[in-house]
C-alpha cells in the first residue's frame, strides 16, 4: 500500500526488531523511541542550520558576506556560538518568580517538539496519524503561548511583561483567521488527518484551489512564529527582546532553539497543506521533495523577513481582525459554493 | 474589580534604540504613552568650557565632536563665526569647497538618520543599504582630508588643502549615482505599506508648536514652516546656488522622512552646481600666525543638518575667546518629544526619536 | 494596489541576494590609505628636527611631551618625543605646525593594544628603532 524508501527501511527494522525482541507491545515502544529521537534530532540540527542560513541569508541580501571564519566558508559558526551560549553565565535576576521563570523556557521546548509527530515526511512516514491530526496540530501550537506569559510575567521587567501580553494579543488576534483559512482545506478533503490532507493533493495542490487561504496562512504563519515583519513580541528596537530579555546562556538559547524549530515548522506546514507535501514528479524519492520544499519555504519566509520593516501592535491587530478574518470567512463560503458546483457538474 | 495602574518604562541609555546616549522616561498607561520625559548629560564633556582655554585654531577639532556625524558643518558654523569675529575674507574656491563639503556630510548625515529610522522600524536591511552609501562619502572624506567623520577640515580663512582633482572625480561620480540611490530607497522604504502605515499621521507637530518650541532643520519644514537658513541668510555661498527647500504639510513622521529624502536630491543639486563652477584660486585667506580677534561678540548661525547651529563668541581681544556658547538645533528639538509621543504607542515613541534625529553628541555638548 | 509596495521591496532585495558584495576581506584585503590620512603613529624625521617646540604648542588636547636639550653649539636637540595617543585627535595641527616637516603620520592604524601603558610611545625611539632595522 505505502511506497517509498523511509517507509520500507522502517518496515524493515520493524521486522528486525521483532524477530529480536517479539513482543509487539515492546517493539511498537521502542520504534516510537526511535522515531521521536529522529525527530528531535531533527529539531536541533534544524536550528543549527538555520542560524547559519538565517545569518548567510541576511548578509547577502545586505550585500555582506557574513560569517566566515569558523570554519570553510563559515560553517561552523554555529557551533561556535552553541559552545558560547553554553560557556556563557547562567545569571538569575533578582526578584523574578523562580519556577515559572526557571520552567518558561523548558516548556517552550515541548509544543515545538510534540507537533513533529503529525508531519508527514514521506508517503506512511509519520509518527502519529490521528484522525484530527491538524486540529491537534493547531491546539499543540497555540499553547506556545503560555511559556511565552510566563517568562514575560516572572521575569520582574517591565519589557518583558509587555512582551508577553503582546504574545497573548497576538494569538488572539491571528490563530482565529488561521484556522478558518485552514477550514477549506479541510472541507475539501474533509479529514482533520494530515496524511488524508497531503493523499488529496496527488493531482492538484491546494495553492491553486486555495490561493486566498494561502496568503492567510502565510501571513498568520509569520505571527506565530515571531518572524518578522511580525516579531512584535521580541521587536527589539521597542521591548528588547520581549520575554527573554532577562534570560542569559542557555536557557536563552532554548528560546532560540524553539523559534527555529517553529521557523521549520511553519515551512513543513506550508508545505503540508499548501504545497503537497512529500509529492512530486517521480525521479526524487517523496521525503527529498519534501525537504527541498520545506526549505524553498523557509528561504521565503527569511526573504520577507529580512526585506520588512516590523507592524506595530495595534495595526497589525485590526489587520487580523478587520482583514484576515472577513477574508477567510468569505473564502470558506467560497470553498463551500465551489464543492457544491463541482458535486453537481 | 479591575485596576489599571499607569508605570514608568525607563528606555535608555542603554538601548537598542536610543541613539546614544539619551534616556527616556516613557509614562505609559498599557502601551500607549501618557508622557516621555528625556534625561540627557550621558554625554557632556563640557566642549564650550573646554574652548575657553584655548586658542580659536585649536577650538576647531573640538566642534567635530559636537555633532559627529555632520562634523563639516559644524567646522563651517565655527570658522564662520571667528571670520565674522575678526574680519576675514575667505576666498571664492574655499567657499566653493566649502559648500561641497557641508552638503556632502548633509547626504551623509541624512544617510544616517534613514539607516537608525528603518532600523528602528526593524528593518535591519535598510540601514546596511544607507550605510553602505554614506560609506562612499566618508571615503571622499578620507581623500580630501584624511578623516573620515572628525574631518577638521573647514578651517579659519579657508579649508586646510586644496581640493585635489580625485576628489572632484569621485564627488561627480557619488552625484551621478545619487538618484539611484534613492529610487532604491524609495522602492524598498517609501513605498512599502507597512513602513507608510508606520509613518503617516503618527507624531504629529503642527506649525504652531514647531514655532513654539523654536525647532529648525527639516523637522520645522516638516511642519510647513519655511525657514533653511541656507536660504535666509545665503551665508558662504549659498546665495549663488539655485535650489529648492523641501517643505512638508503634516508635520508627522512621514513627511519629516520625505522631507530628507528630497533634501538629499536638493544637496546633490548644489554640489553639482558648485562642481561646474569652481572657481580657481588659493584655499585659503592670510589669517596670522596668533589669531587676536578685536575686543567684540558675535553670533553665527549656519543650517547644520538637523538645524539652526549658532556660534556665539565673545572676545577679549586675546588668542582665547572669552565666552562660546552653541545653539545645538538637536538640543532644541529634542524638547518636542513629549508632545510627539503623548498618545502614541511604544512602538512609536521609537520612531519619534529617530525622526526627531537628534545626536547625543550635541544635545550634551 | 495594497501591497504592490512590499513586492518591489521583496524584488530589491532579491537582487542584492545574489548582486555583488561590498564587504572587504580585512585582514586579507587591505583598504589602501589615501595620501592625507591621519593616522597611527607619528614619523620622526630626526635630522629634520629643529627643537622649536611648535607642535606641542599647537596641540589643543597637550598630547605631546618633549624634552629639549641645548648642547653647547647652541643647537637644540631633541631628548624625547612623547606621543600620548589617549589624547590626541588626529587633528592634524601639530604636523601641519612644523616647520621643517620633521614629523608624518605613518599612516598603520593597527595599533590597538591590551595595555593602556602601549597609548603612550615615544616617537623618538621609534624612529631610531625603525633606522637601525633599515641600515
Amino acid at each position: 500500500m505505502h511506497s517509498g524508501i523511509l517507509y520500507s527501511l522502517g518496515q524493515s527494522l520493524r521486522e528486525i526488531l521483532t524477530s529480536l525482541i517479539g513482543v509487539p507491545i515492546l517493539v511498537d515502544l521502542l520504534m516510537t523511541i526511535i522515531c521521536a529521537t529522529i525527530l528531535l534530532l531533527i529539531m536541533a540540527t534544524s536550528a543549527l542550520v538555520f542560524t547559519l542560513g538565517e545569518r548567510k541569508i541576511c548578509a547577502f541580501i545586505q550585500v555582506r558576506i557574513g560569517p566566515n571564519r569558523v570554519g570553510p566558508g563559515g560553517l561552523l559558526q554555529s557551533v561556535a556560538d552553541m559552545l558560547k551560549l553554553m560557556d556563557k553565565e547562567d545569571i538569575v535576576p533578582r526578584g523574578i518568580d523562580k519556577w515559572l521563570w526557571v520552567l518558561s523556557p523548558i516548556l517552550l521546548l515541548v509544543p515545538s517538539a510534540l507537533i513533529y509527530a503529525f508531519f508527514p515526511f514521506d508517503d506512511g512516514v509519520i509518527l502519529a496519524d490521528v484522525n484530527v491530526g491538524l486540529f491537534l496540530l493547531i491546539a499543540i501550537t497555540s499553547q506556545t503561548v503560555l511559556p511565552f506569559l510566563m517568562g514575560g510575567y516572572s521575569s520582574n521587567s517591565k519589557y518583558s511583561l509587555i512582551g508577553g501580553m503582546r504574545t497573548v494579543a497576538q494569538m488572539l488576534g491571528y490563530e482565529v483567521p488561521m484556522v478558518f483559512a485552514l477550514m477549506g482545506i479541510v472541507m475539501i478533503t474533509g479529514s482533520l488527518k494530515m496524511s488524508a490532507i497531503v493523499e488529496a493533493q496527488s493531482d492538484v495542490w491546494f495553492i491553486v484551489l486555495q490561493p486566498l487561504a494561502f496568503l492567510i496562512y502565510i501571513v498568520t504563519a509569520l505571527v506565530e512564529s515571531n518572524r518578522p515583519p511580525f516579531n512584535i513580541v521580541e521587536g527589539e528596537s521597542e521591548i528588547i527582546a520581549g520575554p527573554f530579555t532577562e534570560y542569559t546562556g542557555m536557557r536563552w538559547a532554548l528560546f532560540f532553539l524553539a523559534e527555529f524549530s517553529n521557523l521549520m515548522c511553519i515551512g513543513i506546514l506550508t508545505t503540508t497543506l499548501f504545497l503537497g507535501g512529500w509529492h512530486g514528479p517521480d525521479f526524487l524519492p517523496g521525503f527529498c521533495w519534501f525537504w527541498i520544499k520545506t526549505l524553498l519555504c523557509v528561504l521565503f519566509y527569511q526573504w520577507v523577513g529580512w526585506t520588512f520593516p516590523r507592524a506595530r501592535v495595534d495595526s497589525m491587530l485590526s489587520f487580523g481582525w478587520k482583514v484576515l478574518l472577513p477574508i477567510a470567512l468569505i473564502n470558506v463560503l467560497l470553498t463551500g459554493v465551489g464543492i457544491y458546483v463541482y458535486n453537481v457538474m | 474589580m479591575a485596576q489599571t495602574e499607569k508605570y514608568v518604562l525607563n528606555m535608555g541609555p542603554q538601548h537598542p534604540s536610543t541613539h546614544g546616549v539619551l534616556q527616556v522616561q516613557v509614562e505609559l498607561d498599557g502601551e500607549n504613552i501618557v508622557g516621555a520625559k528625556p534625561v540627557m548629560g550621558y554625554l557632556h564633556r563640557g566642549i564650550e568650557k573646554l574652548m575657553e582655554s584655548r586658542t580659536y585654531v585649536q577650538c576647531v577639532p573640538f566642534t567635530d565632536r559636537l555633532d559627529y556625524v555632520s562634523a563639516m558643518n559644524n567646522n563651517l558654523g565655527f570658522c564662520m563665526a571667528v571670520e565674522k569675529l575678526a574680519g576675514i575674507e575667505v576666498p571664492e574656491r574655499a567657499e566653493y569647497i566649502r559648500v561641497i563639503c557641508a552638503e556632502l556630510n548633509r547626504i551623509a548625515s541624512h544617510h544616517v538618520f534613514i539607516g537608525s529610522l528603518t532600523n528602528d522600524l526593524g528593518s535591519a536591511t535598510g540601514m546596511i543599504y544607507a550605510f553602505r552609501d554614506r560609506e562612499k562619502i566618508l571615503d571622499l572624506f578620507n581623500i580630501i582630508c584624511g578623516a573620515r567623520m572628525t574631518a577638521h577640515y573647514i578651517r579659519i580663512g579657508g579649508v586646510a588643502a586644496d581640493a585635489q582633482d580625485e576628489f572632484l572625480r569621485d564627488t561627480q561620480k557619488f552625484i551621478d549615482y545619487v538618484p539611484e540611490m534613492l529610487d532604491e530607497y524609495n522602492k524598498l522604504f517609501s513605498g512599502n505599506e507597512i513602513f507608510q502605515a508606520r509613518m503617516k499621521k503618527t507624531s504629529i507637530i503642527t506649525k504652531e508648536m514647531a514655532l513654539k518650541f523654536g525647532m529648525s532643520g527639516p523637522n520645522i519644514r516638516a511642519s510647513g514652516v519655511d525657514y533653511d537658513i541656507r536660504k535666509i541668510d545665503k551665508y558662504g555661498a549659498y546665495g549663488k546656488f539655485d535650489f529648492d527647500v523641501p517643505l512638508g504639510k503634516r508635520g508627522d513622521n512621514w513627511d519629516r522622512y520625505m522631507i530628507r529624502m528630497k533634501e538629499i536630491a536638493e544637496s546633490a543639486k548644489i554640489i553639482q552646481q558648485a562642481l561646474d563652477n569652481m572657481p580657481e584660486g588659493p584655499y585659503m585667506a592670510k589669517v596670522p600666525k596668533v589669531l587676536r580677534p578685536p575686543k567684540g561678540d558675535a553670533y553665527h548661525r549656519v543650517e547644520n543638518t538637523r538645524g539652526e547651529l549658532g556660534f556665539y563668541i565673545v572676545s577679549d581681544g586675546s588668542t582665547k575667546p572669552y565666552r562660546v556658547h552653541i545653539r545645538r538645533p538637536s538640543f532644541v528639538n529634542l524638547q518636542a518629544l513629549d508632545t510627539m509621543c503623548k498618545g502614541m504607542l511604544l512602538a512609536d515613541a521609537v520612531t519619534a526619536f529617530a525622526t526627531i534625529d537628534p545626536l547625543m553628541g550635541e544635545v550634551d555638548c | 494596489m495594497w501591497g504592490k509596495g512590499l513586492i518591489t521591496g521583496m524584488k530589491v532585495t532579491w537582487g542584492h541576494w545574489f548582486g555583488k558584495k561590498e564587504t572587504v576581506y580585512y585582514p586579507e584585503e587591505k583598504l589602501p590609505m589615501t595620501e592625507r590620512f591621519r593616522g597611527g603613529h607619528l614619523a620622526f624625521d630626526e635630522e629634520k628636527c629643529i627643537g622649536c617646540k611648535l607642535c606641542a604648542i599647537s596641540c589643543p588636547n597637550a598630547a605631546l611631551d618633549l624634552t629639549v636639550s641645548v648642547d653647547e653649539n647652541k643647537k637644540r636637540h631633541m631628548e624625547s618625543y612623547v606621543h600620548r595617543i589617549g589624547r590626541c585627535m588626529y587633528c592634524d595641527l601639530c604636523i601641519e605646525a612644523c616647520p621643517t616637516k620633521a614629523i608624518t603620520w605613518d599612516k598603520n592604524y593597527e595599533f590597538a593594544s591590551y595595555f593602556k601603558e602601549d597609548m603612550t610611545y615615544d616617537a623618538l625611539v621609534e624612529a631610531r628603532n625603525r633606522r637601525g632595522n633599515n641600515e
